[in-house]
């Protein structure tokens, strides 16, 4: 644990800037972009040293500080970070800059530039808060800046994608809200002190007795209906296409690229370890969901006339491996759930800013609109194809590796689930491959006459696309800090019961080993924060 | 003269003037004013000097109330007294009263600030609207820490009587002369019916004293209760009317929209808060063993509060009328509170009404600013594009919204986190759901405003001109933005105070024990790391 | 520097041609023509030296050491599932880098002249040496997911080079099916792969954690899975029934492409994968029938349909489809070292051919309707001569490479006892002769009927073109001699160089207690002696009876003879029995019919209906409580009375 409190300065450095930029005036956007460069790279220079801080052995969050924040409400100002939070840490930080970069000629760049702080910050809050209230705290602020920026900069439906994106997530975090607080209560009437410390609470509420199951399963629930809007699982998904495609560039990237991210985290980080017993009864009822998210979010995607719509559809496909993956409860199956988490927002990313640039170009996302783009602009075609497989999961890029943990891990709990998941590897060529063949293909006609990406938009994407490429296939750096912390997570799930043993129908040639060993140490919270 | 020997003197109480200090620092201000005005009947000073002896009163009243708070916080370090009942039971000096008493000085000081703009922009009698506004709020205080139904009842018509003559101020407009009519007659109405329940209870207890009232009902068993009850009721429906809690509503939407925008801020922040101080009194207090009969009422009160409140929101265009729907629905959620029945719930009612003063008041706020000149432009379109030509004020105005609709990081996050706290504490989870939903559904109202802000409709005709910010609403405004975001952002010392008056209040019903007073033993200097705050090992 | 070091730096041979793949998309603009493809065929020829190289390495070793794991670095980590990334070296998978490399060097040398001017051609090399470096890791591979990254490697350069020229709508339609096709295939390989880690908890083919020779403790279900998961991702990387008809649209591709790609080398992982995986095959009791049933039922069925197409390159297409046949035919039998001889050889002439038909086109200025040409002998004398031998090896003609490989599969089918596979196969073989025939007479032979379609004179191609030619063609004559048919003489170099690999795979049986699978051996040389020459006769009769039917060219009227002769079913043939338009009516038009259901019935009309049905419900509330609002005193006196009236009830109820 550093002095010197990092996670804290993480979420209050880009705050800063926001409110830097408040004073800014409206005449000198250049002034007001300079900042939001200087705090959002500064931000991610910190994310680098926090990756390079960050202790890869320890499965217990690290790095953290707590401090009194509503005393006689039991909320705390807790941080923490560990392998599952620190690359959603690094995601965001990672694709705000991109973000500002991609929207370099938007209008009324100042308050653009703030609200994308504002974001900054309050997902990074979201990533690292150890207490739940102030998790609730952050998970619901940061609709309030992608609201601005979808109802501010987006596209002719925004109004209504904006309103939709923000009702639909507010209800669906109600129910949480009032989990949150039914915990801390059941907790206080158990041990006499209101918290909501989430270590606290977690290894409270998994310890058999402390809840009854049905209560335990209530409250799983309760939780799980808030991340699953968030994620989004089939059906709650509908804000998600409208949000997208009305949404600008940069607010689309990091959407997809950390927004949705916030659900399954919070299945990993509260939901599962909190509630392990409910988790493992209800995995068949997940699987299924992501089954269907895989499949629906593909075929559906593919029928849209509307190429942003495809990403985003596509987007739903790609979080159902990742629900898959956390319901195997196997490590590899966690392991790809969280890979995954990180690969999407990198390829992902990649298409919406491609997509980004043909609107800038021709303000159009109509697949029909587009024709031939790959001979009228080479570099472009070739960067779109790449992300395209990218996002196929062509192996040598990062969705490869998650996709294919998830669909192992699947395979070793629950078999057939894994098999009906794969055909989604067929169906995410179709519809991507059939996006490309009606855009990037053909004989261009005049209107198709567009001109060349520029070094400023390759400085976009490039990167996004060198990263897939290298955790594909050198993933070692994100698996390596990932796995104690999701052995942690399938520890706890474990105490509930061993839902990852192969079916032993046949002779098992080498015994896969036990993914609970009988003396399973419940990993404990970290060391006693210093105050 | 025998006859006269014969009569014994009458015993006169001896008033404890301290005890009732704030309340006639206010009165004595609003004579004051009516002295001068009648002295120099034409003296362009007089708008001036009125408005600094009004603020002169507030900070007195204030002053006051501080020392009241010294004198009683047994946590203190000046404590001597500790709570106590002055003048024949009939007041009660209590953390309680002071915390209501804190909110009322507030709204009205904001109430006051704003008005002085607002009037000099549509040429009304200054001096006057002072005096009605410090005698309405005389009432409030009074309310406060009143011990005595009688009291009480005294205090509610002194507040209804200025409120009905200012919220028909506005003497040129029609709207404002209906809204007054309205509120008056329905609020004496209400008032009748207040009263009914005051006799009944009386005759069920043979007492009008909370005090009285709790202990004998401590000590007797009433075989049977119909006719207690029954008052209770009739006190329930005369108190609900007042904080427009459905379905006595009804008024609030006609009387919001009508009235002055600076007496419906005043009536918004001050009023429900006074009334409220009265309810959580008499339901706490005196009825504290009565609970079970009166909580499924205020349940219902609060479920149709919530769905009124909300839903009739999501149809108006008048921000107005929106906002008046929407503090029928912000009535519910501290009935959530009072329902909960316990020191949480009496504690996060009064957070949310110190919270509820200042949002409401800042979005009223920045609608007379936008309302203009004749107080007549406060529909949606009103709203159109006010990012672009007052982007400070629509950026007040959204802070308000937000804090409405209860996003976290504003007071409003906070206060309706404390009142679930209460629900939940007393296992009122489906109340708490449909708390969250209908705030869901109220956000949509909210957000239609912001959008209008700042994304207007393509192609709609936005209007065009600022309209100047005049000093005192822009203090007005500054003080309610800046306490929204302190409660929001550091809400600690105001939770401990909002709980150290329920439990003061507590100990001065003797008999009645607080249900848990294990809450009571916080201490207050906060800031020290809580023991429940550091995660437990193993 | 011993051998084995040397052998562990295989990794460089798949790391020349990746290295000019990255050099040639970054630069290729800046390099040029025709430098890029200079480039592009000198790191391939580096490539052929150092796989001859670690030929002569692993040669040095004894047979048993004959295995080396080279360099590598963990890829992936996590639970139990370990994948290193390394490159295995043993006869099977230096055999396959010999060839791919030497045959890829051939077909880069012969592409700088046909893609001579071709606005992107730098860029076509690129992709010809990112595939390369794919083939190459994917026969490289030391576990099944190495293989599985370099599949799906060439599966995308198959798409980039088939949809090259993607201003041609058909190009890029026929890249994305390709490709589609092959994800269906590839699920089959998935799932073998979970299944094989479920059931090993490694990937690995060989070593401590190898897989292979632990086969034999599966039960005969679990083997015959994942042999036959393996299969179907077989079927679709080398184009047979059902997933066949990617491949005769992938010749939209350039005719290199389809030299290198779609004949010589990627079809023909398929085949490596069952050989690799040859000892799931062992051990699975009717796996390996099932697979020798599909490939000669793919080889029959190839076989008639060549036998009406028209486009040069097509009637090549599908011959190869039913060579690919052949070559399952083998190894569903257990005759893998066959199986890999036929590979090699049928790399040499069939390439000859394609690059043979590429010369043609590229001389008849891009026509590729045989139905046009006719009596190009006389113009291309080059491509006639070395297009003639590849047809004769095909053919199998004593003494070309095809006569000694395919004899040797049928052969081998006989002394297996399964005579019905000998059957169909000898009568392909008396088919394939009779296409083939046909498609020389057409071109090369008879009238010339180009001048009525106004094409005007053919001309021979440049050296970089025929150069190649010449090679393959001497290959194609000579490549018998990998593995002649006399064991006794040591002449089966073929086998007996592959048998540290193909006899681990018949052994591994053993370790579950069943008895080894054995090599098959002729019963007796005379057996082998009549067989020969039954299949010799069948391919003269084919040639002759195709040149008589073609003698003259196309009937006067401009038919095709075959056609006037078979009537009706030749239309059936010329469309390959409609496979494809029914899969597009059973299968493609349900999807989007489904599909479009799903996404405007159920997800814009359901689901997204729902939700802002919620939205107008609470409208219309929100309407009902307005008309409450009247505005009249006394409804609200009203409102409170009904209240008040309430509550009372409420008392009521509750005290009585």
């Amino acid at each position: 644990m550093t002095d010197f409190p990092t996670l804290t300065a993480l979420i209050v450095l880009p705050a800063l800037g926001a409110l830097a930029i408040l004073f800014v005036p409206r005449g000198r956007p250049e002034i007001a972009r300079a900042l939001g460069y200087a705090a959002s790279v500064a931000t991610l220079g910190m994310t680098g040293y926090l990756l390079h801080d960050f202790d890869t052995h320890i499965a217990a969050p690290q790095l953290g500080e707590t401090h009194v924040w509503m005393e006689s409400l039991g909320v705390s100002w807790t941080t923490g970070i560990d392998g599952i939070s620190l690359f959603m840490v690094a995601l965001t930080a990672l694709l705000i800059p991109i973000g500002m970069l991609a929207s370099a000629d938007i209008d009324n760049a100042k308050s653009f530039t703030m609200w994308l702080l504002v974001l900054e910050s309050a997902l990074i809050g979201v990533f690292v808060s150890l207490d739940l209230v102030m998790f609730f705290v952050f998970f619901e602020v940061v609709l309030v800046p992608m609201y601005f920026l979808i109802a501010g900069w987006g596209h002719d439906n925004r109004r209504y994608a904006a309103t939709k994106f923000f009702l639909f997530t507010m209800a669906g975090s109600a129910f949480l809200f009032v989990g949150i607080l039914t915990l801390g209560y059941l907790y206080e009437r158990a041990n006499g002190t209101l918290t909501f410390d989430v270590q606290t609470l977690t290894n409270w509420a998994e310890l058999d007795g402390s809840l009854s199951s049905s209560t335990a399963r209530l409250l799983f629930i309760a939780f799980a209906i808030a991340f699953a809007v968030k994620i989004p699982l089939v059906p709650l998904h509908t804000w998600l296409p409208d949000a997208h495609t009305d949404a600008p560039t940069a607010g689309s990237v990091v959407l997809a690229g950390v927004l949705l991210k916030m659900g399954a985290y919070g299945f990993l980080r509260f939901a599962i370890p909190m509630f392990p017993d409910a988790a493992v009864d209800l995995a068949p009822v997940f699987l299924v969901l992501a089954i269907v998210g895989i499949t629906y979010g593909a075929i559906v995607g593919a029928m849209q006339p509307n190429l942003k719509r495809i990403v985003a559809y596509s987007s739903v496909a790609h979080l159902g491996f990742v629900v898959l993956g956390t319901f195997a409860f196997t490590i590899e199956g966690l392991q790809g759930g969280v890979f995954t988490m990180v690969s999407h927002g990198l390829t992902t990313g990649a298409l919406f800013l491609l997509v980004g640039m043909l609107y800038e170009r021709r303000h159009t996302y109509e697949i029909s609109a587009y024709r031939g783009v790959w001979k009228v602009m080479p570099i472009f075609g070739g960067l779109f194809v790449a992300a395209a497989f990218a996002s196929i999961g062509l192996p040598g890029f990062s969705g490869f590796v998650g996709e294919f943990l998830a669909l192992i891990g699947t395979f070793i709990s629950s078999r057939w689930y894994a098999v009906a998941a794969t055909t989604g590897v067929i169906l995410a060529a179709v519809y991507l491959l059939w996006a490309v063949q009606r855009t990037m293909t053909g004989e261009p006609d005049e209107e198709n006459d567009l001109p060349e990406i520029n070094l400023r938009e390759l400085c976009t994407v490039v990167p996004l696309l060198g990263l897939s490429l290298f955790l594909g296939l050198y993933p070692a750096p994100v698996l390596d800090r990932v796995e104690p912390s999701v052995e942690a997570v399938l520890l706890r799930t474990c105490v509930a019961d061993d839902p990852a043993t192969p079916d032993d129908d046949e002779a098992v040639v080498v015994q896969i080993r036990d993914e609970c060993p009988e003396d399973a140490p419940i990993p404990v919270a970290a060391e006693e924060p210093e105050s | 003269m025998t006859l006269l020997a014969q009569l014994a003197p009458i015993e006169s109480p001896s008033i404890d003037w301290f005890a009732i200090a704030p309340p006639l620092a206010l009165f004595t201000a609003a004579l004051f004013i009516v002295l001068v005005r009648s002295i120099y009947r034409h003296n362009p000073l007089i708008r001036p000097l009125a408005l600094l002896m009004a603020i002169t009163g507030v900070i007195c009243a204030g002053a006051f109330t501080f020392v009241q708070w010294l004198l009683i916080d047994a946590d203190g370090p000046f404590s001597s007294t500790g709570p106590y009942e002055a003048i024949e039971g009939m007041v009660a000096v209590d953390g309680f009263s002071v915390f209501v008493m804190t909110v009322v000085l507030i709204a009205t000081l904001l109430a006051i600030l704003l008005a002085s703009g607002y009037l000099g922009r549509e040429r009304l009698e200054a001096p006057e609207f002072y005096v009605l506004m410090l005698c309405s709020a005389t009432g409030m205080m009074l309310m406060a820490s009143a011990n005595d139904l009688i009291i009480v009842f005294l205090a509610l018509e002194i507040l209804s009587i200025a409120l009905y003559v200012l919220a028909a101020f506005d003497r040129r407009r029609a709207t404002s002369q209906e809204a007054g009519l309205k509120y008056f007659l329905l609020g004496s109405f209400s008032s009748a019916v207040f009263l009914y329940g005051v006799a009944l209870v009386y005759g069920a207890t043979g007492s009008t004293n909370l005090t009285k009232i709790s202990q004998y009902l401590a000590t007797t068993t009433i075989l049977d209760s119909g006719v207690l009850v029954l008052g209770i009721m009739l006190l329930l429906v005369g108190l609900g009317f007042k904080v427009g809690a459905a379905p006595f509503h009804m008024w609030t939407p006609d009387v919001y929209e009508g009235a002055p925008t600076p007496v419906t801020a005043f009536m918004a922040g001050a009023t429900k808060a006074a009334a409220f101080g009265a309810i959580l009194r008499v339901f706490f207090g005196a009825f504290d063993l009565y609970r079970t009969d009166w909580r499924p009422a205020v349940w219902a009160l609060a479920v149709l509060s919530l769905l009124v409140g909300s839903i009739a929101a999501l149809v108006q265009t008048d921000v107005k009328r929106m906002l008046a729907y929407s503090s029928i629905s912000h009535a519910g959620y501290i009935l959530i509170g009072v329902q909960a029945a316990n020191d949480a719930g009496a504690s996060a009612a009064l957070f949310y009404l110190f919270v509820y003063a200042l949002m409401v008041f800042g979005s009223f706020a920045v609608v007379t600013v936008v309302a203009r000149g004749g107080d007549e432009n406060h529909t949606l379109a009103d709203f159109r594009g006010l990012s672009v030509r007052q982007p400070m004020l629509a950026g007040l105005l959204t802070l308000f919204l937000l804090a409405q609709a209860g996003v976290p990081l504003t007071g409003g996050f906070v206060a309706k986190l404390s009142v679930f706290d209460a629900a939940l504490d007393a296992g009122q989870y489906p109340l708490a759901l449909l708390g969250m939903l209908t705030a869901a559904i109220a956000a949509f109202v909210y957000l239609r405003i912001i959008l209008a802000m700042f994304a207007p409709e393509d192609g709609a005709d936005i209007v065009r001109g600022k309209t100047r910010v005049d000093f005192g609403t822009g203090v007005a405004l500054t003080l309610a933005a800046a306490g929204v975001l302190f409660l929001g952002l550091v809400p600690g010392r105001v939770l401990d105070f909002a709980k150290e008056a329920t439990c003061r209040s507590d100990e001065i019903v003797a008999g009645v024990v607080a249900p848990d007073d294990n809450d009571c033993d916080v201490e207050p200097e906060s800031g020290s790391p809580a023991p429940e705050a550091s995660p437990d090992p193993g | 520097m011993s051998t084995t070091d040397l052998l562990e730096l295989s990794w460089i041979i798949p790391a020349l041609p990746a290295a000019g793949a990255v050099i040639l998309l970054l630069f290729g603009k800046r390099i040029g023509e025709p430098k890029s493809g200079w480039l592009a065929t000198i790191v391939m020829t580096l490539a052929f030296l150092a796989s001859a190289a670690t030929l002569g390495a692993l040669y040095s070793l004894d047979e048993d050491k004959r295995q080396v794991v080279g360099d590598g670095f963990t890829w992936m980590e996590a639970g139990g599932l370990k994948v290193d990334f390394r490159f295995l070296v043993d006869p099977l998978s230096v055999t396959m880098i010999l060839f791919i490399t030497g045959v890829g060097a051939l077909i880069h040398l012969y592409a700088i002249g046909y893609m001579h001017g071709d606005p992107r051609f730098s860029r076509f090399f690129a992709y010809m040496n990112l595939f390369a470096a794919s083939m190459l890791v994917l026969v490289l591979g030391s576990n099944y997911l190495v293989t599985f990254m370099g599949w799906e490697g060439v599966g995308l350069c198959s798409y980039l080079l088939i949809s090259f020229w993607f201003e041609r709508n058909s190009a890029a339609v026929a890249g994305k099916k390709a490709f589609i096709t092959n994800r269906v295939g590839d699920v089959g390989f998935m799932i073998a792969m979970f299944l094989i880690f479920s059931k090993f908890g490694s990937l690995d083919y060989f070593g401590d954690r190898g897989v292979l020779h632990e086969a034999g403790l599966l039960p005969n279900v679990t083997a015959t899975a994942i042999a036959l998961l393996l299969f179907v991702g077989a079927i679709g990387k080398s184009a047979q029934l059902p997933l066949h008809f990617w491949l005769p649209d992938a010749m939209e591709g350039p005719t290199p492409v389809s030299a290198l790609i779609h004949a010589a080398t990627m079809v023909t992982a398929g085949v490596f994968l069952m050989v690799r995986s040859a000892a799931f095959l062992e051990v699975s009791a009717d796996a390996g029938m099932i697979v020798a049933w599909v490939g000669a039922a793919t080889a029959l069925f190839a076989a008639t349909v060549a036998v009406r197409q028209n486009d040069i390159k097509r009637v090549l297409a599908y011959s190869t489809i039913s060579q690919l046949g052949y070559m399952f035919l083998g190894v569903g039998i257990g005759a893998y070292e066959a199986a890999i001889f036929l590979m090699i050889a049928h790399a040499f002439f069939k390439a000859l051919l394609f690059l043979g038909s590429g010369s043609v086109i590229h001389g008849m200025h891009g026509e590729q309707n045989m139905r046009l040409m006719g009596g190009l002998k006389k113009w291309m004398p080059v491509t006639a001569g070395t297009f003639i031998v590849g047809w004769l090896a095909i053919a199998g003609v004593f003494p070309f490479a095809g006569f000694w490989s395919k004899d040797e599969i049928l052969a081998k089918a006989w002394f297996n006892d399964s005579y019905a596979l000998w059957a169909v196969g000898t009568f392909t073989a008396l088919l394939t002769a009779f296409y083939m025939t046909r498609q020389v007479w057409l071109v090369f032979y008879g009238p010339e009927r180009r001048r009525d379609a106004g094409i005007h004179e053919p001309h021979e191609s440049p050296p970089t073109m025929t150069a190649p030619l010449f090679a393959l063609a001497f290959l194609s004559i000579v490549g018998g001699i990998m593995n002649l048919p006399f064991g006794k003489q040591n002449l089966e170099v073929l086998t007996e160089w592959l048998a540290p690999v193909t006899e681990a795979a018949r052994r591994a049986p053993e370790l579950g207690g069943l008895e080894a699978g054995h090599a098959i051996h002729p019963t007796s040389f005379v057996a082998g002696l009549i067989l020969s020459l039954i299949a010799l006769t069948v391919a003269i009769v084919g040639i002759l009876v195709g040149r008589a039917v073609y003698k003259k060219g196309l009937t006067d009227e401009g038919n095709d003879p075959t056609e006037v002769r078979i009537g009706g079913f030749a239309k059936v043939l010329a469309n390959a029995y409609y496979i494809d338009a029914a899969l597009a009516w059973v299968v493609g038009r349900p999807a989007t019919i489904f599909a479009r259901f799903l996404s405007d019935g159920v997800d814009r009309r359901g689901i997204d209906g729902a939700v802002n049905g919620v939205g107008v419900l609470f409208q219309h509330a929100g309407g009902g409580l307005r008309r409450l609002q009247t505005g009249l005193v006394r409804n609200y006196a009203l409102g409170i009375v009904i209240g008040t009236v309430a509550l009372l009830a409420y008392v009521l109820v509750r005290t009585t």
